[in-house]
């Protein structure tokens, strides 16, 4: 109970505190750093916890259950959080020994940190919307890194976009809200059985739009590519392999806990999505040059995949999702990392990213491809599709590496010895999730239990 | 009731997402506000119960349902930050750009990859060169 409080408060109190002091001083950097390390400790105590004990659940203030915000901490939203501070943290740390620029970075990561630690620990549905908005605004303001006037322009794009994103969302909690009666999710859940299928059509379409514009699908992509090359990378690799798992873990959460009947009923339309995802992400990734838009592009293709396998459903279907979902966050913080970066080290952490985000082993991607095979193994035209897809991001990310490393493109001198280490790490860390799945495999299934109740 | 405001509500989303689709920024800025406005409006519709100020329950009177209400003034700062959080963003965006137009923002992104392609090109007609 208090490690939940912890997880929360340590991110949240050192975020304001850091965000208004100048982070372009060392100390000051380093704080953020060791503030994140500390909540990436506390949330693994809290997942050994939540993984041998079951569920954590604390009701704030302490509130009769019922009428105070309950927070609540399952297998799959430790995951995510888990994935995401590490996601955070690996590219804060990249970031700070390349010498922060802004004086607001080093708090704002912190604040960032905390939103989607809430996001993925609450158990209500109001507060999922206040640490929602929390991390988005300081992702908002995290795009701007940088100052320069395509980083400007591409945030004002970031902004708007997701700002209407939020507020549809915020459209569907009040609908959840008024057919329901109750904000907790778990009581969501069981009384949205009875509900007019007609109310709660709409409000899961209002879902599915707020979280697939946060993930980047293939109708509401089109922020993206201009967003993720415009932005610094280590701002790219936190925005994708951070505050982009908010978009697979919602559409887990609301399609697979709260409303399943809605998710069975669209199951077809989300494979079709995923798969025009996959394709349209695909094709344009292969057409780009630059080392940071092919990843834009290939960021589309794979959230595809992701989709494919939620509306597959099932305890595979789920279990193939998650995995898809936590193995894409860490190669794209890796890739995302690697450009704008020279060195021995930078081109075999990305051969080992694109070796991921391909399928190929040892690499970790092999495996979660592995369960998406598994899953969509009934449906013959997926499974052509997601092998046409896998051929097409084997050709970019290699396309890239030719271009990008082969030719003069990364030519000079390389950089600073600590961030090639740190993208060594993330490298060992993608090869050592491919070499020794079980772990990975065993957590994705354990937080695919708490959606479906039945092990895979 | 429930139709005035759900009308009201639609019609403030509507207007938002005219405005929010012109090229001026600051009428995107605007547009953004209307739309956390209705969606603010929809929070307060969704309430169980309409009757009297959730102030002082009283055992025979009808109040109102205080969560929607709770939570529509959460949405009314949440919303106000977030416009003035894009307000200042504007500001950055026209200081750099002196324009306050979205077609100029979108046309040096526009011009910037034209100038790669055409770099590209290049390149690689000298290295055929180079090869033959």
């Amino acid at each position: 109970m208090t490690v939940l409080a912890l997880a929360l408060l340590i991110p949240w109190a050192t975020g304001v505190v850091l965000v208004m002091l100048d982070g372009r001083r060392h100390l000051i950097a380093w704080l953020s750093v060791l503030a994140l390390a500390i909540s990436l400790l506390v949330q693994v105590v809290l997942a050994v916890m939540v993984l041998s004990d079951g569920p954590v659940i604390v009701t704030t203030g302490d509130w009769p259950v019922g009428v105070g915000i309950t927070l609540r901490a399952d297998a799959l939203g430790v995951l995510f959080s888990l994935l995401s501070i590490l996601a955070i943290l690996t590219a804060t740390v990249h970031q700070v020994i390349g010498r922060v620029h802004d004086r607001v970075f080093p708090g704002l990561v912190v604040i960032l940190a905390a939103g989607l630690t809430g996001v993925f620990l609450t158990g209500d549905l109001f507060n999922f919307y206040v640490f929602f908005e929390l991390s988005m605004t300081a992702a908002y303001v995290l795009a701007t890194y940088g100052g320069s006037r395509r980083a400007l322009g591409a945030a004002l794009v970031f902004t708007t976009v997701n700002l209407l994103g939020t507020f549809v969302f915020l459209l569907s909690v009040a609908g959840v809200y008024h057919v329901t009666g109750t904000l907790d999710m778990g009581r969501i859940a069981e009384r949205m059985a009875e509900v007019d299928p007609n109310a709660s059509i709409l409000v899961a379409v209002g879902f599915f739009v707020a979280f697939s514009v946060k993930l980047g699908l293939f109708p509401f992509h089109f922020w993206l590519p201009t967003v993720y090359t415009g932005a610094s990378s280590a701002v790219a690799a936190i925005l994708s392999g951070g505050l982009a798992n908010i978009g697979a873990y919602g559409l887990l959460r609301f399609g697979g806990d709260l409303l399943p009947r809605e998710l069975d009923l669209a199951a077809s339309a989300l494979i079709v999505i995923g798969c025009a995802s996959i394709l349209y992400g695909g094709v344009l990734a292969v057409s780009r040059r630059s080392g940071g838009e092919m990843l834009a592009y290939s960021a589309i293709g794979q959230v595809g995949y992701v989709l494919v396998a939620i509306g597959i459903g099932g305890p595979v279907g789920f279990g193939a999702a998650i995995l898809y979902a936590m193995i894409n966050s860490l190669n794209k913080t890796l890739l995302f990392l690697t450009t704008r970066m020279r060195g021995a080290v930078v081109g075999a952490a990305f051969v080992v990213g694109a070796l991921s985000v391909a399928g190929v082993p040892p690499a970790a991607g092999f495996v979660g491809k592995l369960g998406l095979f598994r899953a969509a193994v009934d449906i013959p035209a997926v499974l052509v599709l997601l092998f046409l897809g896998s051929a097409l991001s084997l050709l970019y990310v290699f396309q890239v590496y030719q271009y990008d490393f082969w030719r003069t493109a990364r030519a000079g001198p390389p950089s600073a010895r600590g961030q090639q280490l740190v993208l060594g790490a993330m490298a060992l860390l993608v090869l050592a999730a491919g070499v020794w799945p079980e772990p990975l495999l065993a957590l994705s299934s354990a937080a695919a239990r708490v959606l479906t109740g039945v092990a895979p | 009731m429930i139709l005035v405001l759900a009308l009201t509500a639609a019609v403030l989303f509507g207007v938002g997402a005219y405005l929010l689709l012109r090229r001026d920024l600051l009428r995107v800025v605007l547009g953004v506000a209307i739309i956390s406005q209705s969606a603010t409006l929809t929070l307060m519709a969704s309430a169980l119960r309409i009757g009297d100020a959730p102030i002082l329950p009283l055992p025979e009177a009808l109040m109102s349902d205080p969560l929607s209400q709770a939570m529509a003034l959460t949405a009314i700062v949440i919303g106000l930050a977030s416009a003035s959080l894009l307000l200042v963003m504007v500001l950055r965006v026209v200081t750099a750009f002196q324009s306050q137009e979205l077609d100029e923002v979108a046309g040096e992104e526009a011009e910037r990859d034209a100038r790669l392609d055409l770099d590209e090109a290049q390149d690689h007609e000298a290295e055929e060169a180079a090869v033959r």
